[in-house]
């Protein structure tokens, strides 16, 4: 169809439609007047658009209705959202590595009650340390005597305390 | 069977990253030269009674809780990375428990630690060791087998006993020791 026709048909379809101004109804029917092929293309349209006009609608069954209109639900739920998907997969385990690393960065906050709890097991922790030194200053008084247990404990702090007080040396 | 795989890729790095916490913590104490490996004796005597393990952190804070009342108390704290303590009740099978104490002390005195205070006695066996690096002290361990309790403290970080026993008393202790 040449660029002649074509403007012809969008104006014979428009006719049919109703839309075609006033000015150009009168242009296409001068037109039709002189050419007897445009004035056929015309009726043939006038009549198969009659023609369509007196067509029935014919109601799709249910069954088609319904499965045309799950497409775009199946469509859905296969593109949209998939958990396991690789790059849902990436995202899910970026989250907790984020924060595990925040967590690990900066130190938690114990609560008040966490903090009293190992205040009291450290506290256990240094009584059985006390109680050993204790016991291990009685075993020595039993054997050696009183001023001979002092003694050894009293060094024995010493040596600890020589090297606390070497450390403190060595940082200042 | 694709996605089964990655289901499972999926639950298994949950999982993974989940743990890794717990492990950073006992790492954090594993890596410090005051830190003493005491094996497991749940094998004979079940579940220790007393398990005690306080990381730096966890200690930094009771450190600052403490500041207020008491400045000497949170000075001691302060030095401290870690305290670790098992305690297992043994009745009067003290097999495993000498067995075990024994290959501590090997491991002790292998990797540089020194003998403190030793008590030999046939029931009763005491063993205060300390690790000291360049001068400096990095922890401390008491062991203590009778026949009721295995006990093993292990504090890392620096601990004058001297400033101990001052502090003490600011502790509201109540157990029963088996020690007396």
């Amino acid at each position: 169809m040449n660029e002649y026709d074509d403007k012809w048909e969008d104006h014979i379809n428009a006719l049919l439609d109703g839309e075609l101004s006033a000015g150009d109804a009168d242009l296409l029917k001068a037109q039709a007047s002189d050419d007897r092929e445009l004035a056929r293309a015309i009726v043939e349209a006038y009549q198969l658009h009659r023609a369509m006009d007196q067509l029935n609608v014919e109601r799709a069954p249910r069954s088609l209705t319904k499965r045309l209109n799950a497409i775009p639900r199946e469509h859905r739920s296969a593109s949209a959202f998939t958990l396991f998907q690789p790059r849902w997969a990436m995202a899910l385990a970026v989250i907790p590595l984020i924060v595990i690393t925040v967590s690990l960065m900066r130190p938690d906050t114990p609560s008040a009650s966490e903090i009293a709890k190992a205040r009291q097991e450290m506290a256990i922790a240094f009584a059985y340390i006390d109680k050993a030194a204790v016991l291990t200053g009685r075993e020595i008084e039993s054997t050696v005597g009183q001023t001979m247990a002092n003694a050894v404990t009293g060094s024995v702090n010493k040596v600890i305390q020589s090297e606390n007080l070497t450390s403190k040396e060595k940082k200042a | 069977m694709k996605r089964l795989l990655m289901n499972k890729f999926v639950i298994g790095l949950f999982c993974t990253l989940l743990a890794l916490p717990a492990m950073a913590q006992e790492d954090e104490l594993k890596n410090l030269a005051g830190y003493v490996d005491f094996g497991n004796l749940s094998a004979t005597y079940g579940e220790p009674k007393i398990t005690i393990n306080l990381g730096g952190t966890m200690l930094n804070f009771v450190g600052m809780m403490s500041s207020s009342e008491s400045p000497e108390t949170s000075d001691l704290i302060s030095k401290l990375k870690g305290i670790r303590v098992q305690i297992y009740s043994i009745g009067e099978d003290t097999d495993a428990a000498m067995h075990q104490f024994g290959e501590t002390k090997s491991n002790l005195q292998s990797s540089g630690w020194e003998p403190i205070v030793q008590v030999n006695e046939e029931d009763e066996q005491v063993l205060v060791y300390m690790k000291a690096v360049d001068g400096n002290m990095e922890g401390m361990t008491v062991m203590v087998v009778d026949d009721e309790e295995a006990v093993f403290v292990n504090v890392i970080g620096q601990l004058n006993p001297a400033e101990l026993a001052k502090v003490m008393d600011r502790f509201d202790v109540n157990v029963d020791l088996a020690l007396d």
